[in-house]
């Protein structure tokens, strides 16, 4: 009987304490855990991914669009320094409702990665104090950019010329 | 007679304004100063310096006076809020100021007696500690003037650091009045005719060298210019001929504060004669020597600049009350306690 | 005095690209938030419309005139290990020796910054000075000062050339004894430690809840370094130490990367010294399948992460950037609560923030 490896150990241990939340938990490689869980319960399984098993450093907070399937895909990357794990805690969320609670309270680095996917997603992050445009121009008016819907212009030098008369007054 | 002076005398006057220790003077030792300032600066940080303009090749011997030239030809802007009376007349008050001071110094004494200084009084000492009080309100009025945060901020940084300093200058003045028993310039170099007061006083000469660097705004202390907190501090907004007046009058109180520690503790004009000036005038040669001890000064006050970097505004006022002045103090007391030593080796009368 | 609001722009000496809104009240800083978005390009949504070999030159110029090389090497590594290739020995060892000179190369600029923000000109000259030799060595090996795009899927595009490993060692011998000078100009002169000892202190606790990465984290303390934790390329071979700081101020920040040019001036002799002979490149297939990694490289700001998604065409379905300095941000409003107005320049320096990286 080999000795069980910390990732599998860890994944244990998770789906031991969240026995019906977790939709999917593999080992992906050494040094990487991948957590599919619902969307509600993904505070709780962060609190405990904290406070229990040592994952303390957040890496990302990054977000896929899958327009086909009409979802977003919200994937927390969190590193524990002590286990040397990385672990990427995701959640799918539908694409006309992206609500999702804001772990800032669990890793509070998490602040400019989570503004940074509602400007270029439009997800939502419940309990975000400051839910503002970031690296966007403050006149943006078109739809986040990253969704698959939003395409780049042809030919983009006509768009701006285009606005820049606008804006000087025809 | 005009002005109540004969002819000769009047010939002299317009000489000494004019060309040594006036206005030729006084722009020759800013240029001069400019240029080794930034040659030498290169050297210490491995660069080369101004290269083309000028007579001899790769020195760039003409810079600064080709500096002057394209400034003095911009476009002299004010700020659309600015206070415009105070804004335009700061900088040239500021230069008058400056170039003030060297009147009061004396820079040799004449064959027949008396001293090459453009005005003779017994209380210079005093008449100069007065221009050098006057600097910070000219800052300060200039910064307000100009209507801009980032002025404003300079100047109450200038005036801050420029007023606690100034304690430590006048105590150490104190300790020379006390040990030559006048205020009078011209007698405290006669007094040190046999040893010169650095010997005596050394204390007070380390309090007068960084007090003036403080003064002057040169690194360490250079806070009120701080390129990098404050853009530019106090003379941000000036342009063009107003701007080539402040930065020269930064130079002619260079040269005025090295000119009063020469005077009070170098010794002056004292050194031993050269024969080939002494031919021409014996003047000559007390002349060499003071602007020899001047150029030291300046290179110690210049290196500054390439060694240490700034310090900030509450490090710099603790450095000033809590070290500069104690020092000053006990200089005084010093001197005060050891008179019956020193009282022999004054000169003069 | 009221509370004033002072914008410290992207137009001003300090700050590069980057625009700080202060609280200032006389001399003291209530508050700082910073305004970032100025060199914005969009660059994750440009990747997707372009195939991965074309995507090269775009993910460099994320960070390019610091640390070009270490940007690129998470990119690779991601990319490879969805396609599960193995790259040949002897391309590992030049990414390596790539990587490290560019790591000196940024630190010395980081030293010129520093030398900048306190106000010693010297030190600006001198560090500026000596990233030429190394430059000049980067431009031997790729053709280029800055952005190399040296390194490739699969490999690097050239080889050595002849007499660099000889000309590489006099360099490095040169630029060890060169850092005894800047310890002595900097980081032991009396007034530059005046200005930085117990100026931005950021407790380990602290650097780990926000966040933080790269020497910024270990000047804290806490000793994590991707090199080590999680080795790649072919680092587990070399022996080198992972240096710590002991306050988390501003002074450990500058001392920590001296001593890691030191470091990587150590890793650099033994790689050169090892590099085995063989292929550069191996080749590398355009599609890259449907799968996810996400890969993490220690680059000279700290660490850098990349999450792909590929979906089994030639262009990436989604690409997501996660730099240092972006990490590294938030640690500037924590740290610059009530400090004097001089010492923001010194926080903002010594976290060494770039603002391409941030704004991708």
């Amino acid at each position: 009987m080999t000795e069980k490896s910390i990732e599998e150990r860890i994944i244990e241990d998770v789906k031991a304490r969240f026995p019906e939340d977790i939709i999917e938990a593999k080992v992906q490689r050494k040094s990487r855990i991948s957590l599919s869980v619902k969307s509600e319960k993904i505070y709780d399984v962060g609190l405990f991914l904290r406070d229990k098993l040592g994952f303390d450093h957040i890496a990302s907070v990054s977000g896929v669009d899958y327009i086909t399937m009409n979802e977003f895909e919200v994937i927390y990357y969190i590193w524990s320094i002590d286990n040397k794990v990385l672990v990427g805690l995701r959640t799918k969320i539908p694409r006309d409702r992206p609500i999702l609670k804001s772990l800032i309270d669990l890793w509070e680095g998490a602040l400019y990665h989570e503004r940074e996917a509602w400007e270029m997603f439009g997800i939502n992050f419940l309990g975000h104090p400051n839910l503002s445009l970031l690296l966007l121009p403050e006149d943006w008016d078109g739809l986040p950019p990253l969704r698959k819907d939003f395409l780049l212009p042809e030919n983009p030098q006509e768009k701006l010329e285009e606005k820049i008369k606008k804006l000087s007054g025809g | 007679m005009v002005l109540g002076l004969s002819l000769p005398e009047l010939i002299e006057l317009i000489l000494k304004v004019l060309i040594f220790p006036g206005v030729a003077f006084s722009l020759l030792f800013a240029m001069i100063v400019i240029w080794f300032e930034r040659k030498f600066l290169a050297r210490i940080m491995l660069r080369i310096g101004p290269l083309h303009v000028g007579p001899i090749n790769r020195t760039g011997l003409l810079q600064p006076i080709a500096d002057f030239l394209k400034l003095v030809q911009k476009e002299i802007i004010v700020p659309d809020n600015a206070h415009k009376f105070l804004y335009n007349l700061a900088p040239i008050i500021a230069a008058l100021v400056s170039a003030m001071s060297v009147a009061f110094i004396p820079y040799a004494p004449k064959p027949g007696g008396g001293y090459w200084m453009i005005y003779y009084t017994p209380l210079s000492l005093l008449a100069i500690l007065a221009i050098f009080t006057a600097r910070p309100f000219i800052m300060v009025g200039a910064g307000w003037a100009s209507n801009s945060k980032y002025c404003t901020i300079g100047a109450l940084r200038a005036a801050l650091q420029l007023l606690a300093y100034e304690v430590p200058i006048m105590l150490s003045l104190a300790s020379i009045v006390i040990m030559s028993g006048t205020f009078d310039l011209a007698r405290i170099v006669e007094a040190q005719s046999s040893i010169w007061f650095i010997v005596l006083q050394p204390v007070g000469f380390i309090v007068i060298l960084i007090a003036m660097m403080a003064e002057l705004g040169r690194r360490p202390f250079d806070i009120p210019f701080a390129e990098q907190e404050v853009v530019f501090g106090w003379p941000t907004e000036y342009t063009g001929a107003q701007f080539a007046l402040v930065m020269v009058s930064e130079y002619f109180d260079l040269c005025a504060a090295t000119s009063l520690i020469t005077v009070l503790f170098l010794g002056g004009w004292s050194g031993p004669a050269i024969p080939l000036l002494n031919d021409i005038s014996p003047m000559l040669s007390g002349i060499f020597w003071f602007l020899f001890k001047m150029a030291i000064l300046t290179v110690i006050i210049i290196m500054g600049r390439g060694i240490f970097p700034r310090l900030r505004i509450d490090q710099l006022l603790d450095a000033g009350w809590t070290v500069l002045i104690p020092l000053a103090i006990i200089q005084i007391l010093i001197t005060l306690f050891t008179a019956q030593w020193w009282l022999p080796l004054i000169g003069g009368s | 005095m009221s509370v004033m609001k002072l914008s410290m722009g992207p137009q001003h000496p300090i700050t590069g690209h980057f625009r700080f809104i202060l609280d200032v009240d006389g001399d003291l800083v209530l508050k700082l938030e910073p305004d970032i978005g100025y060199t914005h390009r969009g660059i994750e949504k440009l990747v997707e419309k372009r195939t991965y070999l074309q995507n090269l030159p775009v993910i460099e110029r994320v960070n390019s005139y610091c640390d070009s090389l270490g940007t690129m090497l998470g990119y690779l590594e991601v990319i490879e290990e969805v396609m599960g290739l193995n790259v040949p020995e002897r391309a590992k060892y030049l990414r390596v020796i790539s990587a490290e000179l560019n790591r000196i190369a940024s630190h010395l600029y980081f030293l010129c910054l520093t030398s900048v923000a306190t106000g010693l000109e010297t030190m600006l000259m001198w560090p500026i000075n000596d990233r030429e030799l190394i430059l000049d060595l980067l431009e031997r090996l790729s053709g280029q000062r800055i952005t190399y795009t040296y390194q490739t899927i699969g490999g690097v595009r050239f080889d050595m050339p002849d007499g660099f490993k000889d000309e590489a060692l006099k360099r490095l011998d040169y630029l060890e004894k060169r850092l005894e000078d800047y310890y002595k100009m900097l980081v032991h002169n009396h007034t530059f430690q005046l200005r930085t000892k117990n100026v931005g202190i950021l407790k380990p606790s602290d650097a780990v809840k926000l966040g933080v990465v790269g020497p910024n984290l270990r000047a804290s303390g806490v000793k994590v370094d991707v090199r080590k934790d999680e080795p790649y390329e072919v680092y587990d071979r070399f022996d080198f130490l992972i240096p710590t700081g002991k306050n988390g101020d501003s002074y450990d920040r500058v001392e920590i990367r001296l001593k890691e040019i030191e470091q990587s001036i150590h890793i650099l002799r033994q790689a050169l010294k090892d590099v085995p002979k063989g292929a550069i490149k191996t080749w590398a297939p355009p599609i890259v399948p449907k799968g996810e990694a996400y890969s993490r490289v220690e680059a000279a700001r700290g660490e850098f992460g990349y999450y792909l998604v590929g979906d089994g065409t030639m262009k990436p379905y989604r690409l997501k950037i996660s730099p240092p300095s972006f990490r590294n941000l938030i640690a500037l409003p924590h740290l610059c609560r009530n400090v004097p107005l001089a010492d923001v320049p010194i926080i903002y320096i010594s976290l060494d923030l770039i603002p391409m990286d941030v704004d991708r």
